[in-house]
């Protein structure tokens, strides 16, 4: 098996590339998109390319959608040897760890965007939300499909149950551990917890954290590991702090089912989590009875007096620098952005463009004021090469503290050993 | 003393009269010759294709242990570090051993177990087919859906937890995970060994153990003495292939655990080390070294059976 994992790559290497023909002028054009699975994300893209394809008889989408678990995977190597899809939708993080250091993404051009520059594609986004998308120099490699900023969801009916006001929610971690202590008593068990996925969701609430708390996984540089810095320190204690030694809630009953991410929040077991914008929209189709008493509220900072900070990611479209249709590719996706508040209204993802809060879709969304508060004070995640390494190894940290017991200071001093390995 | 005689001198060999061969010898032997022509040019796509997918990436996975490879840049030779990298990680030394653990944990018990079964169920004279199917069934299950199901039965609220009155958390701590999946490595591959050692019984002799019988010998002693020895050839295989199957391990610890609290084994850090890390010099040095190690230790195994043979 070691081998033969090893061999499926080096047997496609020598893969043909799947750019198809040469930007056709006029002529008939197979343009291949891929992006990961969300049911109604999926839907608005099928009814979006049959419009593209009408408007366009000369253009066919060829339209693929990969399972979230194996999409990074898949696309590098597909990528890596010439046959991978002329536009794709990845993660900031994927797009900035591996895939510009890579030069495996094709400038943004402006043309498509009927701009002048890419200064003025620019121009039409809330500042600082395409940075996802962009190289070491600033470049533009993409515009966001959807734009995610972290909030806090409550339980209104256990509130009620625990005799704690819903209109007064915890504003600091603290208060969440106090208000966590009355939920128990009330019955509920599970008054809060993080989520314990897999490495990803692992990292990026640690990442949400330590944006609270000062801390950082490695230099701004890239070149140091920096998970013994005190603020690195201070965002494991916190969280060793919230799942153990509070007690509010058992880490080890939480659900682990990385294909129903909410689902301890959605059932009615769980009374507080850190949310995104789609997952309120996943727990409205999976289970409309408890989301009619979720109410969605800012981020808990450390203190009453901090300056708020939360985690920002987002999804781009970009197009693959082998492929062999670019300016073809970047006009889809130009008409793919051009539909901003269909995605908004089907699918409740946000494309960042100025004033996109004010428009009647995002009106009608609830809690978007607490969203567009959150985009606001938001942090992208750092990313570096072979950030799959340091993920694992931040899952192993906060493993070791919360569910073994092992010290904060010794989880970080090993984790931080492992990420200069990494990074070295 | 003789004379050495120079080739061009030498008689030439003698003929047995009755040997030469006869018309209707030599057209057989024709026959023979044709068929085995025949024979090995059918056998030239399947070697080809062998060759393609088999040998020449399996050389191709030794030669790009030498390099650094990223999949997206063509390889840079960097000679054996690799494997002087490995030699001094940590996480490659901790998931050689999880493997370890995992093989001797699961295989070893499985091995016990499957030759008692087969010592108790080779007397049933009625259902036994039944009776080997159902140990069966996990055997021929998928890790995947074995795994998936196990995952309920590991739950804090599961089946095994409520059966034994106990309050584990199988999944979430590093002292429990790796013995999860040991428990779970044994319910699922006791049948298969099951299936070898009752075919490897039925083939004794019944005299061999009859006459032990006559000559009192108890029932620990026809098995230790008589039984046991010669069910040597079964049990070597066995025991190789336990191993080899030990450390082809990587469905359930990526199902259950996805290699946390302890269990990644050495074909999951192969993965995640070519695939997500994409570097693939550094994944195929493993694969190379973990290719030794098996080699290696099946020669030893092979050498302890002969000794014992002898």
């Amino acid at each position: 098996m070691a081998i033969a994992a090893t061999l499926a790559v080096v047997a496609a290497g020598s893969a043909a590339c799947g750019g198809g023909s040469d930007d056709a002028a006029g002529g008939n054009v197979t343009i291949t998109f891929w992006t990961h699975t969300h049911p109604p994300m999926i839907d608005l893209n099928k009814k979006l390319i049959a419009e593209y394809e009408s408007k366009n008889p000369n253009v066919k989408i060829e339209y693929q959608t990969i399972p979230n678990t194996e999409f990074n995977t898949k696309m590098l190597t597909s990528l890596s040897t010439g046959a991978g899809p002329d536009i794709i939708n990845m993660d900031d993080n994927a797009l900035r760890g591996e895939y510009l250091p890579k030069r495996l993404l094709a400038e943004i051009d402006p043309k498509a965007f009927g701009k002048s520059s890419v200064g003025e594609v620019e121009a039409d986004y809330v500042p600082g939300t395409l940075d996802g998308a962009k190289d070491a120099e600033g470049k533009l490699f993409g515009v966001p499909s959807e734009f995610n900023g972290t909030a806090f969801a409550i339980n209104t009916a256990h509130f009620k149950d625990a005799g704690l006001d819903p209109a007064q929610p915890p504003k600091t971690w603290q208060q969440v551990v106090d208000y966590g202590k009355k939920l128990n008593a009330a019955g509920h068990k599970q008054a809060f917890n993080f989520l314990y996925l897999h490495s990803g969701w692992y990292s990026q609430n640690f990442q949400t954290l330590a944006n609270q708390t000062g801390g950082s996984i490695v230099s701004a540089d890239g070149k140091t590991a920096n998970l013994e810095s005190e603020g690195t320190k201070e965002a494991l204690r916190l969280w060793v702090e919230l799942a153990r030694t509070s007690g509010i809630s058992d880490p080890k009953s939480s659900s682990r089912d990385a294909t129903a991410p909410f689902q301890d929040l959605a059932s009615g077991t769980q009374s507080m989590a850190i949310v995104y914008p789609w997952s309120m929209d996943q727990i409205k189709e999976s289970n409309p009875d408890t989301y009619k008493n979720l109410a969605v509220v800012p981020l808990p900072q450390p203190t009453a007096t901090s300056t708020p900070v939360n985690r920002v990611y987002g999804y781009f479209w970009a197009v693959n620098n082998a492929s062999k249709q670019k300016a073809e590719a970047w006009k889809f996706i130009s008409y793919l952005a051009s539909q901003k508040e269909r995605w908004l209204t089907d699918v409740s993802f946000v494309q960042p463009v100025k004033g996109w809060e004010t428009s009647a879709p995002a009106k009608a969304m609830p809690f978007i004021d607490v969203i567009a508060q959150s985009y606001g004070t938001g942090k992208y995640d750092q990313v570096g090469p072979h950030w799959a390494e340091v993920q694992d190894t931040i899952r192993d940290a906060v493993d070791a503290a919360v569910f073994d017991g092992k010290p904060v200071d010794e989880a970080l001093r090993e984790a931080n050993e492992a990420v200069q390995r990494s990074i070295g | 003393m003789t004379a050495p005689t120079r080739p061009d001198q030498a008689s030439p060999p003698a003929v047995n009269p009755r040997h030469r061969p006869s018309g209707a010898g030599i057209r057989r032997r024709r026959r023979v010759h044709r068929r085995d022509l025949l024979g090995a040019l059918l056998s030239v796509p399947a070697l080809a294709l062998f060759a393609v997918f088999a040998i020449y990436p399996g050389l191709r996975v030794f030669y790009l242990s030498l390099f650094d490879y990223s999949l997206t840049a063509p390889p840079e030779f960097v000679g054996l570090d690799n494997f002087r990298f490995l030699a001094t990680d940590p996480r490659f030394r901790e998931t050689v051993l999880n493997s370890i653990f995992y093989t001797v944990g699961t295989y070893l018990p499985a091995l016990v177990l499957a030759l008692l079964l087969a010592i108790v169920l080779r007397r049933m004279t009625a259902g036994l087919g039944w009776v080997r199917l159902l140990y069966f069934l996990p055997v021929a299950t998928s890790w995947v859906a074995i795994a998936v199901v196990w995952r309920l039965v590991l739950h804090p609220d599961g089946l095994l937890n409520q059966t034994l009155g106990l309050d584990v958390t199988w999944l979430s701590s590093s002292s429990s995970a790796r013995w999860a999946l040991v428990i779970m490595g044994v319910w699922k591959e006791t049948g298969f060994f099951l299936i070898l050692f009752l075919a490897g019984l039925a083939r004794l002799p019944a005299e061999v153990h009859e006459a032990a019988l006559v000559d009192g010998a108890n029932a620990w002693q026809r098995f230790w003495r008589v039984t046991f020895p010669l069910l040597k050839p079964i049990t070597a295989i066995c025991t190789i292939i336990a191993v080899i199957r030990g450390f082809q391990s990587f469905s359930p610890q990526v199902v259950l655990t996805d290699g946390a609290f302890g269990t990644e084994v050495v074909n999951q850090f192969v993965y995640k080390t070519a695939f997500e890390s994409a570097r693939m010099g550094r994944a195929s040095a493993v694969a190379v070294l973990m290719f030794a190690l098996l080699i290696a230790v099946t020669m030893v195994q092979l050498r302890v059976f002969r000794r014992e043979d002898s």
